[in-house]
């Protein structure tokens, strides 16, 4: 039952996921909870192919920076929600077009 | 027997966890949802023998990143009148009926095109015999201190980027900016 095809398809739902949560939402906070999905969805792969393929430990060397870069992505991203919430009172996707006009 | 249980307990929570986020329509919900997901992918890291992968995932996302979407969720949703002073809505909605039908045609594109990849790797599966777990912490720190060192150092610098960053981004300015 533990094989690469089980942890493919449960990274495949994690992606598809993420990919749903990220287009479908209308909420900043909403569409990082989804790009958080896709990431996991990433590292879950680098593990499983490391132990049903590879045989060595470069894939956890790899999900570690996935991690990394996860922590990295969400503190500056959060920062970013926080200010434009003081700018302009609002997480709304549509509020942020200053660029569009 | 007990990793089979733990695997098929860690699938059915991290599966259950990514469709409840899809689901719901409370971000606060979502969010913890999401905690339980991250929980279950930890338990799968486990599973296959990465021991500090399912550490790390556990102190990093559920003791930073969903801590800290929370307090985001928490310092940007509570407050008393729902229109702000431009007329916007200050609680966001979690999506409509066009943006639904978006992701969902969105999804069954990626997904065909990802199950055109997967198949073909499926076919071609490698039989070889499998190691016992074994513990990777010691191994892993070896390789992180000689082999990847130059991506360790680069990844600590990206940190301190990232700390200092968010620092600037969100702290609260003296002059207006509207």
């Amino acid at each position: 039952m533990i094989n690469l095809g089980t942890y493919l398809g449960i990274s495949f739902a994690l992606f598809i996921c993420g990919i749903f949560v990220m287009i479908a939402r209308k909420n900043i906070i909403a569409i990082l909870l989804g790009i958080e999905l896709i990431l996991n969805a990433a590292a879950l792969n680098f593990a499983a192919y490391s132990k049903f393929v590879n045989g060595n430990l470069d894939g956890h060397i790899m999900s570690l920076f996935i991690i990394v870069i996860a922590a990295a992505e969400a503190a500056v991203g959060l920062g970013i929600v926080i200010r434009f919430f003081q700018l302009r009172e609002s997480i709304h996707i549509d509020d942020a077009a200053s660029l569009q006009n | 027997m007990f990793t089979n249980t733990l695997f098929l307990l860690s699938a059915a929570i991290t599966l259950g966890g990514a469709f409840a986020v899809v689901y719901t329509q409370n971000l606060m919900h979502a969010c913890i949802f999401l905690l339980a997901s991250l929980f279950g992918v930890a338990g799968l890291y486990a599973c296959i023998g990465a021991d500090f992968l399912a550490a790390a995932q556990l102190v990093v996302y559920a003791g930073g990143v969903i801590i800290l979407m929370l307090f985001a969720i928490m310092l940007t949703g509570g407050a008393s009148n729902s229109i702000n002073r431009y007329g916007l809505v200050k609680i966001a909605a979690m999506g409509n009926t066009k943006t639904f039908f978006a992701a969902g045609f969105t999804a069954i594109v990626t997904s065909l095109v990802l199950l055109k990849i997967i198949a073909n790797v499926l076919k071609n599966q490698p039989n070889k015999v499998l190691a016992a777990n074994e513990a990777t912490v010691e191994k892993l720190g070896t390789l992180l201190a000689t082999d990847h060192i130059l991506a360790f150092e680069i990844s600590s610098v990206l940190l301190l980027g990232a700390l200092i960053g968010a620092a600037v981004i969100s702290r609260p300015r003296k002059e207006k900016h509207d």
